[in-house]
């Protein structure tokens, strides 16, 4: 769940900076920006390419239309539907974002924590 | 064999209803809490589905006064009869 | 609404409370997406005033709290497909099938008392 607890502050630019909660995600959901995403993909160690984007932006579309981050199970199902069958499949997002995917990956995308997740 | 277990007056809503409906043929019901109220001789009927195989908890029987009115078709457990129920069924399931 | 036997599941959420008035149905669909995600076959029966919850048309609280409807519509991304709901409950509340959000099965007391006994683990909520 998104907490409101600010936490630290990441450098987005030297103009710009975003709070986090303790666990790394967006306490302001608004905040997000491709921007946004790349400084804190760069705190993962993970260089975002066409890949990346376009996980990132079907966790968007979830959760737009759920209003909850998925685990990891229906992140593998929305991404084949939007992506094809060879990209929906947890060995492709385990090589995007490498740990826990459903937790890097919504966390890069702005998303709360995924809330049904180990 | 499921213990299904009510902690509703049969006046308060529907658990009743839900926890008759989900039972088997073998499952059996304790009655706790306002649950107990079910026990009463003019409530029963709601039971007659269920015969044999109903219960109720002494210690909330006593506590409202309804030790002795309860009807005699209901079998009365005291905590120890509740634990032995528990574990004479392979589930609880509990309607509240 | 199918007549072939209900199959054997891990795990039924049963959901008799409706939307906002309590937290109830939100924890109830918090656990089985939790079994879902946990790969546990999961099945849900809508009684009483549950049935509410699959309402057509719902929206947020009054004080922002989330509506039930996005979660419904992302139950079948967790593979939570097998839905059923209480045939009294829907006839006291003069609900049909195309009222509903979520197309499901519609069951008397015998079926549900079958349903209840065929999953291993049963929650009520």
């Amino acid at each position: 769940m998104a907490t409101t607890e600010i936490y630290r502050y990441l450098i987005v630019s030297d103009t710009t900076n975003v709070a986090l909660d303790p666990e790394g995600y967006l306490v302001e959901i608004e905040q997000w920006t491709p921007d946004v995403a790349r400084a804190l993909a760069d705190e993962e160690g993970i260089t975002l390419d066409e890949a990346h984007w376009e996980v990132i932006e079907v966790l968007r579309d979830f959760y737009a239309r759920y209003e909850m981050a998925p685990a990891m199970r229906p992140l593998v199902k929305a991404v084949g539907r939007a992506l094809g069958p060879e990209k929906g499949r947890s060995i492709h997002l385990m090589r995007l974002f490498p740990g826990s995917p459903a937790k890097v990956a919504a966390r890069l995308a702005g998303l709360p924590k995924p809330s049904h997740c180990l | 064999m499921k213990l299904h277990i009510v902690n509703r007056a049969p006046d308060a809503g529907r658990a009743v209803e839900q926890a008759l409906s989900a039972m088997t043929a073998e499952d059996r019901l304790l009655l706790i809490e306002d649950g107990v109220q079910g026990a009463l001789p003019s409530q029963v009927d709601g039971f007659a589905d269920i015969e044999g195989r109903l219960y109720a908890l002494r210690d909330d029987l006593e506590a409202r006064g309804l030790m002795g009115r309860h009807d005699e078709r209901v079998k009365v457990v005291d905590v120890d009869g509740f634990v032995t129920l528990t574990e004479q069924a392979e589930r609880t399931l509990s309607w509240y | 609404m199918r007549d072939e036997q209900t199959p054997d599941g891990d795990l039924l959420v049963i959901l008799r409370h409706g939307p906002h008035g309590t937290s109830w149905l939100r924890e109830g669909l918090d656990a089985a997406l939790v079994g879902a995600a946990f790969g546990r076959e999961v099945a849900l029966l809508f009684m009483g005033e549950g049935v509410l919850a699959l309402l057509e048309g719902q929206g947020p609280g009054a004080l922002g709290q989330k509506g039930t409807g996005p979660t419904l519509e992302m139950l079948e991304m967790y593979d939570i497909e097998a839905l059923y709901v209480e045939g009294r409950a829907m006839e006291r509340y003069g609900l049909e099938q195309q009222d509903l959000l979520l197309e499901t099965r519609c069951l008397d007391a015998a079926a549900i008392a079958e349903l209840v006994d065929r999953n291993a683990l049963v929650l009520t909520f």
